[in-house]
């Protein structure tokens, strides 16, 4: 007991000596990414730092969110301030890239302890850009198309067959466009990689602005198919149609898919499953602001958020994402039974062969701009 | 006869009212529904199970529910006391005195209602960053006083032009000085006008998003933006919880100065 | 207007004077940003030039029009609306039914547009709560029931949020006429539909004109709407912008539709300014 308090009286000493700090922490995404750093990894944080707090401020879902964010660092930037009043963001794949080129970013990856536990290319290359050092991953996202059992005995396993099965089921099918969240971006990439040929070379690189006549076809079949769909309004409106029972099938993230599950807006009947050739998914990252004004702590708060446990209990157990650091460090730190959950509908194997990336900015864009053109 | 006939006339005027009651509560009692709501999913009708762990969700010690109510209402009051103080000497000389471009003054307020504003609010906070404006409860205030000012100005121009100016300048005629005559009779006059005026100012700033995140965030946390991210986000407990909060500065706010809204203001906004 | 009066020569420098501080705060806080962006909508990788323009025109003319289309017809509905519930609330006889209608009218002025946004989502949608209760009440078969959740539901969750701030400005102005001209042309046997067309809706036109300008320049610039109520396309020229900053951090283009809406907005604003040029000389 005695050793207890002296403990207590050595941690609250050497807190006050180093100062109460706010670290602020801007995470782009849906409210569970608030959720998670308000009621996961805060607390956890704040008892090993006492006197330390963290403030998570959320920027929106999808792509606009870490747009915010890009904006933010770009207007203080442009500003010349020299002490940034964002210590720890949270940001989308694609966002990464630019914000490395353009400097914003410290290079950290190296002087945290959980910097060695990832391997994965995501970790070095973001969509096309070199982003090795900079950023750390939070959790992996997939999308997966969902579909209620009860109205289709038999789920398509390749887009082909979901194409078949959409031209007998008129409007049973939805998705949301390219302009109401990344679900139904991520439809159309899967759709490109199937009927245009190379995906490899999409997700890799090189650039060859050549290559988009090639999309042609796929286009104009992703035309006639879209035309006997219903058009959902964003990614939580596919969730919505398929909680009232309006469209039978959608594209959704999955780990948004199974919070609605847990959170009762969805029935518990509905299924997932990722089909041939496979769906874009993307990782969340951590990035530091090379000028942060609270650097150090800022790498303690990621070292202590990509460490196993965390990834373990806090990632894959609580928010049903797929861990940002090598698995097998993960896997380690749960019960089989708890691993298996996040396999429930889309098994391991499926995972590795059909989980994609998303294509290399510069195809990512001119994919997006052929749909404007060829299919709305 | 007559009464009869009379009672008959509530029939499609009962009709028209509960077909407008229904339109107009019909959405907001699918907020309160999903504000109570545990589990809701097709095919029923209403939710399977009603209970309160979303509203303590909300008011998590964590959840920065009620500051963020709190600083919203603050900023909504300076917002409130800035647009008027500013609109009460501009309303007053576009009511009374001879101003060249008149119509283009009162357009110009119009403006910052009028750009889609996403690209400008960049711009605006690379301005504060400089400034220091950035972050700080006067920024965001100064930004939702410049997106508010056309409803306190037109309003006010509205509520000075509905005063006899007559009656100011019978009380110069007996000596008072101008700014006392002002004090004392045109502005008591005026201010059920700026009162009204003060309600559309308090609703905006309550309502307004860009503005907030892009100059206010993460230092001046205001609670649109846990709105904004939990309704675009498809959460509809915690989105329907935080405005059925944020309905309770509204309507209070509404019944405090409702009785400002004469007629005579009304009939003179933006002429 | 009568109202206007002050002869002295320095009452121009000592109005300007007054307005200064107000305009400051327009001119220093959003003109000169805006300025920023609208060179930004001629500034292309390849120098100054129009192309953001045409590639605007290229992508997005069917949503300008559509964007035109859509806020036109609810701005339409907002005004006829706010007519028909002034109308009733000043030429209304039973005094406990408009108490009710204007206990009752009011209500969607106090809801964000975020929240709109949310609850029409899911207020209209195919098996949404509006058509649950119309097949509950035995007023529609279930096989009947459609979606709102296009054009549609854009123009109701308009009209819904907006209607109450238009007829609050309408009925204010027409509660000011005077009773005098209604009460005699009753006398003279004249329907009450009659009279709120032929003699109260001119008389508050300029009230109603500048309640839906700002209704009008309001909507242009919502995004949460369209983006809950329907993103598919053709959408809203917001959406677009939006779309083209997030999927590309494409800001010429972003400005250059930006400018395209102040141009439409500007031409309502127009027509606004001539109104009350007519009405001053």
């Amino acid at each position: 007991m005695k050793t207890l308090a002296f403990c207590a009286l050595a941690l609250g000493l050497t807190a006050g000596t180093a100062g109460a700090t706010e670290l602020t922490v801007a995470t782009a995404g849906d409210q569970n990414m608030v959720d998670y750093i308000n009621q996961y990894l805060a607390p956890i944080f704040e008892q090993q730092n006492p006197g330390d707090t963290v403030r998570a401020v959320g920027t929106g879902p999808g792509d606009a969110g870490s747009q915010k964010i890009l904006e933010r660092f770009q207007a203080q930037a442009d500003a010349g301030v020299t002490s940034w009043d964002t210590d720890v963001a949270v940001v989308h794949q694609k966002f990464a890239g630019p914000m490395a080129e353009k400097g914003y970013l410290a290079k950290f990856r190296d002087d945290i302890a959980t910097g060695k536990l990832v391997s994965s290319d995501m970790a070095k290359n973001a969509l096309g850009t070199n982003v090795d050092g900079y950023v750390m991953p939070m959790f992996n996202s997939q999308t997966a198309i969902a579909y209620n059992p009860d109205l289709v005995k038999n789920p398509p396993t390749t887009y082909a067959e979901l194409a078949d099965w959409a031209a007998k089921h008129p409007k049973a099918f939805g998705y949301n466009g390219i302009k109401g969240g990344m679900s139904g971006v991520s439809f159309v990439m899967g759709w490109v990689y199937a009927f245009a040929g190379d995906g490899d070379k999409l997700q890799q690189g090189p650039f060859d602005p050549a290559e988009a006549a090639k999309w042609d076809d796929a286009f104009a079949k992703l035309k006639a198919f879209t035309a006997n769909t219903t058009l959902t309004p964003g990614n939580a409106g596919t969730l919505d149609m398929l909680a009232r029972g309006e469209i039978a099938m959608g594209p959704v993230w999955v780990d948004m898919f199974y919070t609605w599950e847990a959170g009762g807006q969805l029935p518990p009947n509905l299924k997932l499953v990722l089909p041939a050739p496979g769906m874009p998914g993307q990782p969340m990252y951590y990035v530091i602001p090379k000028d942060a004004a609270h650097k150090a702590l800022a790498e303690k708060f990621v070292a202590l958020a990509t460490s196993p446990e965390v990834q373990a209990q806090g990632i894959v157990k609580k928010f049903n994402w797929y861990p940002g650091i090598d698995a097998q460090y993960v896997k380690a730190n749960l019960s089989p039974e708890d691993w298996s959950k996040l396999f429930t509908d889309i098994g391991p194997d499926d995972l590795a062969t059909k989980a994609k990336a998303f294509p290399i900015t510069p195809y990512n864009n001119a994919i997006l701009e052929a749909y404007e053109r060829q299919v709305q | 006869m007559a009464r009869v006939l009379s009672a008959l006339w509530w029939l499609p005027r009962g009709l028209v009212l509960g077909l407008l009651a229904f339109a107009i509560f019909g959405p907001i009692a699918n907020l309160v529904l999903w504000a109570v709501a545990e589990k809701w999913y097709f095919p029923h009708v209403l939710p399977l199970q009603y209970g309160f762990s979303y509203w303590a969700k909300v008011f998590a010690p964590r959840g920065d529910a009620l500051t963020s109510l709190v600083t919203s209402i603050v900023v909504a009051c300076f917002v409130v006391a800035v647009s008027i103080l500013l609109a009460i000497p501009a309303g007053y000389a576009l009511a009374r005195l001879r101003l060249p471009f008149r119509s283009l003054i009162l357009l110009a307020f119009l403006i910052p209602q009028a750009f889609p504003n996403l690209t400008v609010y960049v711009n605006i906070a690379r301005i504060f960053y400089q400034t220091g404006l950035a972050g700080t409860i006067p920024g965001v205030v100064l930004v939702h006083v410049m997106h508010c000012l056309v409803y306190a100005v037109w309003i006010a121009t509205a509520a000075f032009a509905a005063i006899d100016p007559e009656l100011e300048e019978a009380a110069r005629a007996t000596g008072a000085p101008p700014l006392r005559a002002f004090v004392d009779i045109t502005l008591p006059l005026a201010m059920p006008g700026l009162m009204a005026s003060a309600i559309f100012v308090f609703l905006e700033s309550l309502d307004e998003f860009t503005g907030s995140y892009f100059v206010g965030a993460p230092y001046v946390h205001l609670m649109p933006l846990q709105l904004y991210t939990a309704g675009a986000g498809g959460n509809y407990q915690i989105a329907s919880i935080t405005a059925l909060l944020l309905l309770i500065p509204s309507v209070g706010f509404m019944l405090v100065v409702e009785r400002a809204l004469t007629a005579d203001v009304l009939s003179r906004i933006g002429r | 207007m009568s109202s206007v009066s002050n002869p002295a020569p320095s009452a121009r420098l000592v109005g300007f004077l007054l307005v200064l501080p107000a305009l400051a705060v327009i001119v220093g806080l959003f003109l000169m940003p805006l300025a920023i962006s609208v060179i930004g909508a001629f500034r292309t990788p390849d120098g100054w030039g129009l192309a953001n323009f045409t590639k605007s025109a290229d992508l997005y003319s069917i949503d300008v029009l559509y964007t035109v289309g859509v806020i036109g017809l609810s701005t339409l509905l907002i005004g006829l609306l706010s007519i028909a519930i002034g109308g009733y609330l000043t030429l209304g006889e039973n005094p406990r039914a408009v108490a009710l209608l204007r206990w009752l009218y009011r209500w969607p002025l106090f809801i964000p547009f975020i929240v709109v946004g949310q609850m029409m989502r899911t207020f209209l949608a195919k098996n949404g709560l509006m058509n649950n209760v119309l097949v509950a009440a035995g007023l529609m078969a279930p096989l009947d029931t459609v979606s709102f959740l296009d054009w549609r539901g854009i123009v109701i969750s308009f009209v819904w949020k907006q209607t109450p701030l238009v007829a609050l400005l309408v009925a204010g102005a027409m509660a000011s006429l005077d009773r005098g001209t209604i009460e005699a042309a009753r006398n003279l046997g004249a329907g009450r539909l009659r009279i709120l067309v032929e003699i109260v809706v001119p008389q508050v036109m300029p009230t109603l004109l500048v309640g839906l300008t700002l209704s009008f320049v309001t909507m242009m610039s919502v995004l949460s709407v369209p983006l809950m109520v329907a993103s598919q396309s053709p959408t809203v020229i917001t959406a677009d912008i939006a779309f083209r900053i997030n999927a590309y951090a494409d800001y010429g283009v972003a400005n250059a539709l930006g400018v395209i809406s102040l141009v439409i907005t500007g031409g309502v604003a127009w027509f606004y300014l001539r109104h009350t040029m007519r009405e001053r000389l």
